[in-house]
């Protein structure tokens, strides 16, 4: 991520390996030995024929072609979950950004609704809101009963409607629109007051103030989250498990949901770990591409070696 | 390939320890903080090992459960009235809720820690047989420790795998419908009794709906297979062939039967859809609407009474409907839960002298209580009955257990493994008709295609 | 005073608004909190009122309180505080260290390792946890609350990628500047750079204390002990769909667990206000 413009061959300092070593001993440290000792087991088991009680035994690639020619189950779970990424992360960064932005003017009480805007990402997975939610959009729900008073009577509830639940898993998503929030709130607190001065002193109207300072400023903000939202919409596990577990027939069957069923329910770890490291594959793909543009719009005032 | 990766896995924790080494003597005070919490940690259970090594007596047993609250208490109670009375024997407790118990299991056993005794479930007992993680039991049976003379043979064979067995069962249960009465005076229809067939059953469900507006039936019929096992088994026929290699039914028309059965009634109103169904499980059993009387009846185990009696004591039991053209047995004595001893415990013996005390003897089971569902000794059954401490719902369930031993046919062999996903293709199959997305010929051709699949690849 | 009006009436409407979007944000934790006021036997049959027929504030709460197998639930609160805030503060630390070693510094094999930490987030953590386990196992960490630290004492990517992005929106000239008067690596850390991102350190630790407080996945599968036990794994231990359920010591319990990480927000929010460090320093 930080290519070199002008000097073709980097010359690393020695002083500046032993420093930066150092610095990241602590996370290098525990890298290896909860994230890349145990990413190195999954690969191997994604060979393997494992049920978690026998011995793996080495199939080769048995399990990933088996994702790809054989399994109906794999391609559905990867549409929900493209859909869902797809939908939810442009909803969720946007309206993020709009409330981080109403939040960030100076009102009394402005530290309470930045609490109550938090709160729904600290509840996320809970029982109390997966009841709350399934009775919303259930048959006697609020939902439901506004929809039929405007005239677009519903014989399945939302939820229970193949074509609508997915739509309801997402909503749940916006609404937990609170971290994403909070990460805008405190890259626009790091925004210097002056720029805004100097440009009222040029009497900018708002809405260029906004296009031509608020934005490129935040643009290492939006980045993050993009990234961020784009990793964790892949991984939406928890949502679909807790409200729907999968249903109605598979229509908000999460990926993660169907490799983690894949491995501790159907007891399929090695088939597992596969899918697991498709994913992998599919996320470094979308996150890596990123990356690549950020030079054309992200905006970094530290400039890039 | 196994010890290849275990020496790359040597190699690399020894330079992860290396490094860290390195970052200590550099004296970050984040890292010197780990590495002393590390040791004190470590010489803490040192010593506690000592402890065990020098008084040679003092047995240690893991046991782990699932279960509710009130699972916790009495099983704890249980397990220190047993400390009490033998003093040698200790007891690490992994008590936990369904959610993540059978995750945990499988990932301790991966590791080779699986705890010494466990309970069990039937979906995944065979998993567990088929790759040797459980003992068998059967030479404690067989020198006495275990005493198996008061349980039901058929019902105590259910546990027993490859001429192993595997699990010793802990208490049975049956097919039973749970009713309403209240709801089938205020329709002005005849309570439904042992001899109704699933005609009659039809009839009742539409009745109530007409009379009162409220659902007949209020159950998930494609939630798992037990029922429609119990359907097959009318017809003659059992679910799985004898090698569990595929469906063990020919016709697809009994599953069509069963679909189509149940779609009429939804397209009626008279049983809640899925998406009905789904609204009404969110509520949990104790507020469903058989318990409040806005639904008759349902299918479910015969401990269903007993379980929503704080509610509702007014709920009353009969065995599921006959079929009209066949006398096959349908029913069979569905063990509830099982304990099964670890292959790599170190205390089989003492597990075992437990278990045969936590089934058999009168003090576990009064404290017990028979929350894990009916016990499996004749003995205690009577017992309990004769202490007098149970509600009028548990003696009923007692009841029902004697009487459908006779009314049972030959129990099913152990679900095969790979049952889990078989039910989640009965779920979607099902459901694809309820939905309307596939024709009741399609879903059963479906079911079939797919369950062969599961099960040929799962017990080779 | 006309403009002064407009925006009075401005501020009031705000103020409406944000009100009816707070309502619908925190519906479910008002249900939770009445339906812990509520009677087992009538609380799903209540379900749908946010004010109870009838109030029971005690029994739930008492029934909670004694715990589980023998273990009362303060220890259970104890535990997930312990292994919350020694958890939480190495990783902030650590991540900060390592953010400013990547963003800062340019050494070898940086790219590599930052796509290490890229890496980390992507996969999921369902197939991750056996093979921890088993180190686990090889290290004799299982059942210690080590076990329930050790995976995020030392970084997370997360914490580690927002702390880079937020270094690089700050002008490396004031590094520069620092080094010219004399200063060190650590002492531009900590001296220049830590407080003008101080809410992106802020928000790291609320998402920390956040992230493992309710933690479930791991400390089911590492932790035998009730003993030991943190509050998800206490909570999830009132459940099983075949018994009869406690609910309402559930609700209850889960209200006090959801107490820690609002009171810690409500007292970290107001340190991201005063965020403007930088003002004045770039012009």
């Amino acid at each position: 991520m930080k290519q070199s413009n002008t000097i073709i061959k980097t010359h690393y300092k020695r002083e500046d390996n032993i420093a930066a070593y150092l610095m990241l001993s602590p996370w290098i440290f525990g890298f290896v030995l909860m994230w890349l000792l145990p990413m190195i087991i999954s690969i191997y088991y994604s060979f393997t024929d494992f049920n978690l009680l026998n011995e793996p035994t080495f199939i080769g690639l048995k399990n990933y072609i088996r994702a790809f020619t054989e399994d109906k189950t794999f391609y559905k779970a990867l549409g929900v979950t493209f859909t869902y990424v797809l939908i939810l992360v442009p909803l969720r960064l946007a309206f993020a950004l709009f409330i981080a932005m109403l939040l960030n003017k100076k009102h009394k009480g402005l530290g309470i609704y930045r609490t109550l805007y938090y709160v729904p990402s600290i509840i996320g997975g809970s029982i109390a809101v997966s009841v709350v939610w399934k009775q919303m959009f259930g048959n006697q729900g609020v939902i439901m009963s506004l929809l039929n008073a405007l005239g677009m009577e519903q014989k399945v509830s939302l939820l229970g409607n193949t074509n609508t639940a997915l739509g309801v898993i997402i909503l749940m998503g916006v609404w937990q629109f609170g971290s994403s929030m909070l990460i805008f709130l405190s890259a626009l607190k790091q925004i210097p007051y002056s720029l805004y001065e100097s440009a009222m002193v040029d009497g900018a109207k708002p809405w260029k103030v906004f296009s031509k300072i608020t934005l490129p400023m935040l643009t290492p903000t939006i980045f993050f989250n993009l990234i961020l939202q784009i990793i964790n919409g892949f991984r939406v596990f928890t949502e679909s498990y807790v409200i729907t577990d999968g249903g109605p027939l598979d229509s908000t069957l999460s990926y993660v949901l169907y490799l983690y069923r894949r491995a501790f329910t159907f007891f399929d770890m090695g088939y597992s770990c596969a899918l697991a490291w498709i994913l992998v594959a599919i996320i470094g793909i979308f996150t890596l591409f990123l990356f690549k543009t950020q030079n054309s719009w992200v905006h970094y005032e530290a400039g890039r070696e | 390939m196994k010890k290849n990766l275990k020496k790359v896995l040597a190699v690399l924790l020894a330079g992860t320890m290396s490094l860290s080494l390195a970052a200590c003597s550099t004296g970050k005070s984040t890292e010197s903080n780990q590495t002393t919490n590390t040791t004190g940690e470590n010489t803490s259970e040192g010593e506690a090992k000592e402890d065990t090594s020098t008084s040679q007596d003092e047995i240690t047993i893991k046991i782990a459960w699932w279960g509710s609250q009130t699972r916790h208490e009495l099983t704890q109670k249980v397990l220190d009235l047993y400390t009490q009375t033998h003093p040698n024997i200790k007891f690490e407790t992994s008590p936990s809720g369904w959610d993540g118990y059978f995750d945990k299991l499988s990932t301790q056993t991966a590791s080779g820690s699986m705890p010494d005794i466990v309970q069990m479930d039937y979906l995944y007992l065979t998993t567990y047989a088929k790759n040797n993680s459980v003992t068998n039991l059967q030479e404690f049976i067989d020198d006495g420790t275990i005493d198996v003379s008061n349980i039901d043979e058929n019902l105590l064979n259910t546990g027993k795998i490859d001429d192993k067995m595997t699990g010793l069962v802990l208490s049975s249960s049956m097919l039973s419908v749970g009713y309403n009465p209240s709801v089938f005076v205020e329709a002005g229809i005849e309570e439904p009794s042992a001899e109704w067939t699933w005609s009659d059953f039809i009839k009742l469900n539409e009745q109530i709906y007409e009379k009162t507006g409220k659902y007949g039936a209020s159950l998930d019929s494609a939630a798992d297979t037990n029922l429609f096992n119990y359907w097959v088994r009318q017809h003659g026929f059992s679910l799985f062939s004898d090698d569990n290699k595929s469906l063990g039914y020919e016709d697809d028309k009994i599953l069509e039967d069963y679909i189509t059965m149940w779609s009429n009634l939804m397209e009626k109103d008279a049983v809640p859809n899925p998406d009905e169904f789904a609204q009404i499980a969110t509520l949990g059993q104790e507020a469903g609407p058989v318990v409040t009387g806005d639904a008759a009846m349902i299918i479910e185990w015969n401990n269903y009474a007993s379980k929503v009696s704080t509610v509702n004591d007014k709920i009353k039991m009969v065995t599921p409907p006959l079929s009209q053209d066949s006398d096959a047995k349908g029913l069979w004595l569905k063990p509830g839960m099982f304990f099964s001893v670890a292959e790599t415990s170190n205390v089989k013996k003492e597990a075992a002298e437990f278990i045969n005390w936590f089934i058999n003897s009168e003090e576990a089971n009064d404290i017990l209580m028979a929350e894990r569902g009916t016990p499996v000794s004749s003995v205690i059954r009577q017992h309990m009955i004769d202490g007098g401490q149970m509600t009028d719902q548990q003696a009923a369930m007692f009841d029902a257990i004697d009487s459908a031993i006779e009314l049972a046919g030959e129990t099913p062999a152990p679900d095969p493994v790979g049952m889990s996903e078989v039910n989640e293709a009965f779920k979607n199959a099902a459901n694809s008709v309820y939905y309307g997305q596939k024709s009741v010929a399609d879903a059963a051709a479906t079911f079939r295609e797919e369950a062969n699949a599961i099960l040929a690849r799962n017990n080779q | 005073m006309g403009r002064k009006n407009k925006r009075k009436i401005h501020s009031v409407l705000f103020h409406i608004e944000a009100c009816m979007l707070g309502f619908i944000m925190i519906y479910p934790l008002l249900w939770l909190l009445a339906s812990s006021f509520k009677s087992n036997q009538t609380m799903f049959q209540d379900a749908y009122s946010l004010i109870p027929k009838v109030w029971d504030v005690a029994t739930n709460y008492k029934s909670g309180f004694a715990g589980i197998g023998g273990v009362r639930f303060s220890t259970f609160f104890m535990n997930s505080l312990y292994v919350t805030v020694v958890g939480m503060l190495g990783c902030v630390i650590s991540s900060l260290f390592a953010a400013y070693a990547f963003s800062r510094i340019k050494f070898r094999f940086g790219n590599i390792l930052f796509g290490c930490v890229m890496m980390t987030m992507m996969i999921p953590a369902q197939v991750m946890v056996v093979p921890q386990y088993i180190i686990l196992k090889k290290l004799n960490l299982i059942d210690t609350r080590i076990s329930l630290i050790l995976p995020w004492f030392f970084g997370g990517a997360f914490f580690i990628f927002l702390m880079v992005q937020f270094f690089q929106g700050i002008p490396r000239e004031l590094d520069e500047a620092a080094q010219i008067d004399g200063c060190g690596r650590i002492q531009t850390l900590f001296k220049i750079l830590v407080p003008i991102v101080k809410p992106a350190i802020i928000t790291s630790s609320i998402f920390a204390f956040y992230w493992i407080w309710q933690d479930f996945f791991q400390p089911l599968i590492f932790v035998n002990s009730t003993k030991k036990f943190t509050i998800p794994l206490a909570l999830n231990m009132y459940l099983d769909p075949n018994s009869y359920n406690n609910y309402g010591g559930l609700f209850a319990m889960s209200v006090i667990s959801l107490l820690p990480i609002i009171l810690f927000f409500i007292i970290f929010q107001r340190y991201l206000v005063d965020g403007i460090a930088m003002d004045g320093i770039k012009g």
